[in-house]
């Protein structure tokens, strides 16, 4: 018995590391975050997620509340009433799940929830399709939540722990969806270290509502009706909340390479061989497996060309990525996702990095769109290297379409 | 607008003029039950002698909602839970069709329960085939509200603890004229109940029971498909008109089977047109058919 207890108290202070995939690992951050209240509902590529949950709930090694709900909409709302008296939650979905519970997803941050979910991005119906694409994720863009787009299982196991940090924080109180590319990193497998138990106490402080805790001690109302009255008002303490998330998570960063003794580095984007770099790609989630190798193989041939990976879509890092950008002769969005209809038919990560770019003081390089990847479609090292040439054209100060399909069928 | 083709040469089976053979290979798996009740359900089609230029299936999503795009009629494949809803305009925007709905245990009574139990209420004269897996199958074995207690799911690696729903009973409450409840090995009966619904106007529901050796079978070991039909034949008992309280299923006990409610009672339609004569009189002329030019 004593060496048993001996053990456990290793485990809970050494660092482990195993073979995982991002699902996994986002059930892991669950585990370590001690999460109370988790509420799932099976859509593909999202429901891994349930799995992995359910075995660790039922081994006895996540002491929470699980409820497999009858649909997403009622998953999110139990989850959202669940915080709001206190419990520290997760839940989830993909695609049109996620949709479905659109209205649970606009009073969540409304009414200052400090959700943290996980999308496995998915493609909207219809047609029909189980592959990754961002319109689910990027559809409560505007509504106050929190949306950083990982790539790796590691990635996705730490940026758990960091979005409960950041979402739970007094100042911040609103929800925070992580971004799984579905399949690419849903179900795909990497060595993940999974940080000891100590250290996620150490960073992580228990979830405290404070005065907002809805309790019979504490006789508060919440989501009153207030009509014209007071609508602005609560409007713009959603606008600060969110103004100060960009100093929220960096304190967040800083605090996890303390005392996890690993560093993302900026933690909105990430530059990779951009240094000397005359161009640059750009986009979000795992675009950058496929970019990676691409850029190595043109840099073998002489092309200065790096990659940009954005990572915290909300807050959307403007003032820091325009400054980046301006260095570049040309940039190139890569979007996994589509905006019909919208400003030269471009997509949304575009849109966001063009206003960022041309609001700012500075260069304004040209920034070209590519509709790429959508469904699950590979980004192959032919389409990576249309969209360069593309690119060097623009950089060259020749005109290019402002969007461009790459990868359709002829 | 029906392509069943009847005097089909090449076919080698009385079903295959209804299946689209450019979508073969389906999807199901071995031993699944669905297909069989497709063959059921095509087999009903012809003894009825159904018009299948006023017939229309509409499926939900998941491994049954694949039913719509695997047959040669006019079908619709919708949206997850709501194949009842868009039934519902279907048949009040053209009355004569003859509606099915034919969907799976999670898409008709968790994401879309509401919806059943009033269409069930309004009476809309629907025809629902509802397989009964027990579980989630296209999405790895999820617990299902139909998933009977200690049954063993993906996210109840130990067992299930909440109860299930028992389906007639639900529907009976709600108010369905027509409620029969067969395994996949009753395949004459359940192409007869099939046939019977046809003809019943109002809300008519079948639950057909059907093996998934992939993911219920296989994590309860209740063995392959072949094992399934051995349970079904050995467990099942019929109990035509059994109160429907009390056919509630267990992991592995008796299935109680049978045709349990057959009454009429006015549909939702009927209703309608009755109410606006009484307050409008002559003044209201009833609407006909939708003329799609
Ligand atoms: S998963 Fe189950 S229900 Fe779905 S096709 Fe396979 S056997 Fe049938």
């Amino acid at each position: 018995m004593a060496q048993m207890v001996e053990t456990l108290e290793q485990q809970h202070k050494t660092d482990e590391t195993a073979l995982i995939t991002g699902s996994e690992a986002i059930a892991v951050a669950c585990k370590l975050a001690d999460v109370d209240v988790i509420t799932a509902y099976p859509i593909r590529p999202y429901d891994t997620v349930m799995q992995y949950v359910s075995k660790l709930v039922s081994h006895g090694e996540l002491d929470c509340e699980y409820i497999v709900a009858e649909g997403e909409h009622s998953q999110f709302e139990i989850v959202k009433h669940a915080s709001a008296v206190g419990a520290r939650v997760f839940c989830g979905s993909s695609g049109v799940g996620w949709m479905y519970a659109m209205e649970a997803l606009t009073v969540t941050p409304a009414l200052r929830i400090p959700m943290v979910a996980m999308v496995g991005n998915r493609a909207l119906d219809d047609p029909g399709a189980f592959g990754v694409e961002h319109n689910d994720a990027l559809t409560v863009r505007d509504l106050g939540w929190m949306l950083v787009w990982v790539d790796t299982a590691q990635e996705a196991l730490d940026t758990a722990l960091i979005a409960y940090r950041v979402a739970e924080d007094r100042r911040i109180f609103l929800p925070c969806a992580i971004s799984c590319d579905g399949a690419f990193l849903t179900h795909s497998q990497a060595l993940v270290k999974i940080p000891a138990q100590e250290k996620v106490n150490e960073f992580l402080p228990r979830y405290n509502r404070g005065d907002l805790l809805l309790h019979p001690d504490n006789p508060i109302t919440v989501a009153p009706q207030v009509n014209e009255d007071w609508v602005m008002e609560i409007r713009r303490q959603n606008y600060a909340a969110m103004e100060r998330t960009t100093a929220v998570i960096k304190e967040a960063y800083a605090d996890f390479e303390r005392i996890f003794g690993r560093s993302y580095g900026n933690p909105f984007f990430e530059e990779y061989m951009t240094e000397d770099a005359d161009i640059v790609l750009m986009g979000m989630g795992t675009l950058s497996i496929p970019m990676k190798v691409a850029i190595r193989q043109m840099r073998k041939e002489g092309k200065k060309i790096g990659f940009v990976r954005l990572r915290w879509f909300r807050p959307f890092p403007a003032e820091a990525l325009a400054k980046s950008l301006g260095r570049f002769k040309a940039v190139g969005v890569v979007d996994r996702d589509y905006s019909f209809g919208s400003p030269y038919m471009s997509g949304v990560v575009t849109h966001e990095v063009r206003t960022a770019l041309y609001s700012a003081p500075g260069p304004k390089p040209p920034v070209l769109c590519f509709i790429c990847g959508l469904g699950g479609r590979e980004v192959t090292l032919p389409d990576i290297t249309r969209m360069t040439e593309s690119v060097y054209q623009a950089a060259e100060g020749k005109a290019q379409p402002l969007t461009q399909w790459i990868g359709l069928r002829e | 607008m029906s392509e069943v083709d009847f005097e089909c040469a090449e076919c080698t089976n009385p079903v295959e003029p209804f299946l689209r053979s450019e979508r073969m290979p389906h999807i199901w798996c071995p031993g699944c039950g669905i297909g069989t009740t497709v063959n059921c359900f095509t087999r009903a089609l012809i003894d009825s002698k159904a018009n299948l230029e006023k017939l229309v299936v509409v499926s939900g999503i998941g491994c049954t909602g694949r039913v719509a795009g695997y047959l040669k009629l006019d079908s619709f494949h919708t949206t997850h839970g709501r194949a009842i809803p868009f039934a519902t305009g279907l048949k009040l925007a053209n009355p004569k069709l003859t509606v099915v709905v034919y969907a799976g245990d999670g898409d008709l009574s968790a994401i879309g329960g509401n919806h059943l139990i009033h269409a069930a209420r309004r009476n809309i004269d629907l025809k629902v085939i509802c397989v009964n897996n027990l579980i989630y199958g296209m999405t790895g074995g999820q617990t299902a509200p139909t998933t009977p207690e200690h049954a063993t799911t993906s996210t109840n690696p130990y067992g299930t603890f909440e109860p299930g729903f028992n389906l007639p009973h639900l529907v009976d409450a709600a108010g369905a004229v027509y409620v029969a409840r067969w395994t996949t090995f009753h395949v004459r009966q359940v192409a007869r109940s099939m046939q019977e619904a046809f003809k019943k106007k109002g809300f008519s529901f079948i639950e057909i029971i059907s093996p998934c050796p992939t993911l219920y079978q296989r994590r309860n070991k209740m063995g392959d498909g072949l094992d399934a039909m051995k349970y079904y034949k050995q467990a099942s008992k019929v109990k035509n008109g059994a109160p429907t309280g009390e056919v509630g299923l267990t992991k592995t006990g008796e299935i109680a089977v049978g045709k349990f409610v057959d009454r009429d009672r006015p549909d939702y339609r009927e209703l309608m047109v009755h109410r606006f004569h009484e307050s409008l009189g002559d003044e209201y002329v009833e609407t006909g058919e939708l003329v799609c030019s």
